[in-house]
């Protein structure tokens, strides 16, 4: 006799036990496990590599840091901390659970508006300053939806490993960015002729000697590339003051751009004349001047590598759930939901492939809050059968960008964005 | 008697009920749990303020971290130390010597970490000896 495909046999056994049990005070329910998988969620061992990360996220501890949620800790002098998974379910990030990168220790603990002032000096008609009332009342505030992520997002991805933050996927994060237009403050002070470039400087500080990198971060844009005319000076991230460990009073916005040019803390615009020479500039934050920015160790040493300052973020998307914690099963339909963002184009496709990348099949696109920002996307999803399977999701924007299937390599760990994958395990329902 | 003949009915009754609960469901577990260490984390008081001019954010947290013990040790904590935490060091991958030479020598040159030649060579041999990728544990 076999009932629900257990043996009689099998169930008198059980039930044997389950009598014994009693008599042992264990709950016969408790009993009935016995021989089974043990299975209850395990905290990921401590990963450093030298493989690449196979994991969502970096691997870390979490931490509690002022004003936010508990983030993964990369780092915490200065503050490097990385925005869990599940926080991508909505497009726009929390301000509280937004990834934390800084380069120098002397992070802001306070700032006293009183005598704070955001100055434009340098090669201009006028040097001027704002106190935050006046960027607030004296200009008309403008709106963006933008994405910012971390130049070394995934690098924990690269193969060889390279040295820096070691990041998974979690340093991006999608905004609401109110503020100045960068432009209006710039015709206040007034441009002088022959002027190529401005610089960004934020109260973060170093401990390191004077015009050297470990004193000051510095970051600066030419003035005819076009972002400069969509920059905006933010004073609220999604509707309220940006976290300090996120660049409170005020930040620079760069729609498009890696994060690095989105200087925290913004207090110094400075209109240069000669091109910015810093480290930062100049050694720092550069890519191969090759396709995708791939390169090879060999090609590195050889020393004939040509870089240039880093730019506009490539095309990216995720699948935020499932996230493979829970089996998922047979016959039963599901919503794949995730996000997709370029730094090139609007997002005008995301498809889905369950079967590790052969066939695709586009999702439906969420509300597009603009080209910048990230685009909501979902997939009703049946999986036939029991068994494993491996999901990839692609993003193409309207410039025709999509995303590579190859990994990428360049000894910053800059530029991830290899389709990405996920790997689910589906039960039989009966 | 009756009663008791009903008595052992519904208690007959009852166990076959059990028993047929216990072949739906043969494979269920529950009650299950499991010991678990609590973390530091804590939920943040919300601070008092003064409604001034003054927005500040209390300290950044730095938790007690463990490097490595050996030669060069010292040298790390007091150079490395002065620019970042020692988790610099601990959330690197494991690196080839020659990156961790190349890491030590763009603090010193870039950075202006300013190391004496002999302090260089020991903070190099340190991390090649604890974190390269033929040695990290």
């Amino acid at each position: 006799m076999r009932v629900h495909g257990i043996s009689r046999r099998a169930l008198l056994r059980r039930m044997g036990l389950a009598g014994v049990a009693a008599g042992l005070g264990v709950s016969p329910a408790g009993m009935l496990l016995l021989g089974q998988d043990q299975s209850h969620e395990k905290a990921i061992e401590s990963f450093t590599g030298p493989g690449p990360n196979p994991y969502w996220n970096s691997v870390g501890p979490y931490i509690s840091e002022p004003q936010k949620a508990p983030l993964i800790l990369l780092t915490d002098r200065p503050v490097q901390l990385e925005t869990p998974r599940e926080y991508f379910r909505t497009v726009f990030t929390p301000n509280d659970a937004f990834y934390v990168r800084w380069h120098l220790s002397g992070i802001p603990n306070a700032v006293d508006l009183k005598t704070w002032r955001l100055k434009i000096e340098g090669n201009v008609k006028r040097t001027i300053d704002f106190s935050l009332a006046e960027l607030i009342h004296n200009f008309k505030p403008v709106s963006v939806a933008a994405t910012n992520q971390c130049s070394g997002n995934s690098r924990s991805r690269l193969q060889p490993r390279v040295p820096g933050a070691q990041w998974g996927n979690g340093a991006m994060g999608n905004a609401m960015w109110t503020g100045v237009p960068l432009r209006e403050l710039l015709d206040r002070a007034g441009v002088k002729e022959r002027s190529i470039q401005v610089q960004f400087q934020g109260l973060e500080t170093g401990p390191g000697p004077n015009g050297l990198p470990s004193n000051l971060f510095l970051k600066s844009l030419d003035l005819s590339n076009s972002v400069i005319d969509e920059c905006v000076v933010a004073y609220l991230m999604n509707g309220e003051p940006l976290p300090m460990l996120n660049g409170f009073p005020i930040r620079l916005v760069v729609p498009g751009y890696f994060a690095t040019y989105w200087t925290k803390c913004l207090t110094w615009i400075r209109v240069l004349a000669t091109p910015d020479e810093n480290f930062w500039m100049k050694t720092g934050y550069r890519v191969p001047n090759t396709p995708g920015g791939n390169t090879t160790p060999d090609d590195v040493k050889s020393g004939n590598v040509e870089t240039l300052p880093i730019g506009r973020f490539p095309i990216r998307s995720f699948l935020v759930s499932p996230d493979g914690l829970s089996k998922l099963v047979a016959g039963m339909p599901i919503a794949l939901r995730g996000i997709a963002f370029s730094g090139f184009g609007r997002i005008v496709r995301v498809e889905i492939s369950d079967d590790d990348g052969k066939n695709w099949t586009p999702a439906k696109l969420s509300e597009d809050y603009g080209p910048y920002a990230f685009r909501g996307w979902d997939f009703p999803w049946t999986p036939k059968a029991a068994g494993q399977y491996s999901l990839a999701v692609r993003a193409t924007d309207d410039k025709n960008n999509v995303q590579p299937d190859q990994p990428l390599w360049n000894p910053g760990g800059y530029l991830w964005n290899r389709i990405e994958r996920q790997r689910l395990v589906v039960g039989e329902a009966s | 008697m009756a009663t008791n003949s009903k008595k052992r009915k519904v208690l007959l009754l009852l166990c076959t009920g059990a028993a047929a609960a216990l072949l739906a469901f043969a494979d269920l577990k529950r009650g299950e749990y499991t010991p678990a260490q609590l973390g530091a984390l804590r939920q943040s008081a919300p601070p008092e303020f003064i409604a001034d001019a003054n927005f500040p954010a209390s300290a950044y947290p730095v938790p007690a971290m463990d490097l490595a013990p050996g030669d060069g040790l010292q040298e790390v904590r007091i150079y490395c130390n002065t620019c970042h935490s020692p988790r610099y060091i601990t959330m690197q991958p494991p690196l080839s010597p020659a990156t961790w030479e190349d890491e030590v020598n763009k603090m010193n040159r870039a950075f202006g970490a300013n190391i004496s030649d002999d302090d260089f060579r020991k903070i190099i041999t340190y991390l090649q000896a604890h974190y390269a990728t033929n040695t990290r544990r």
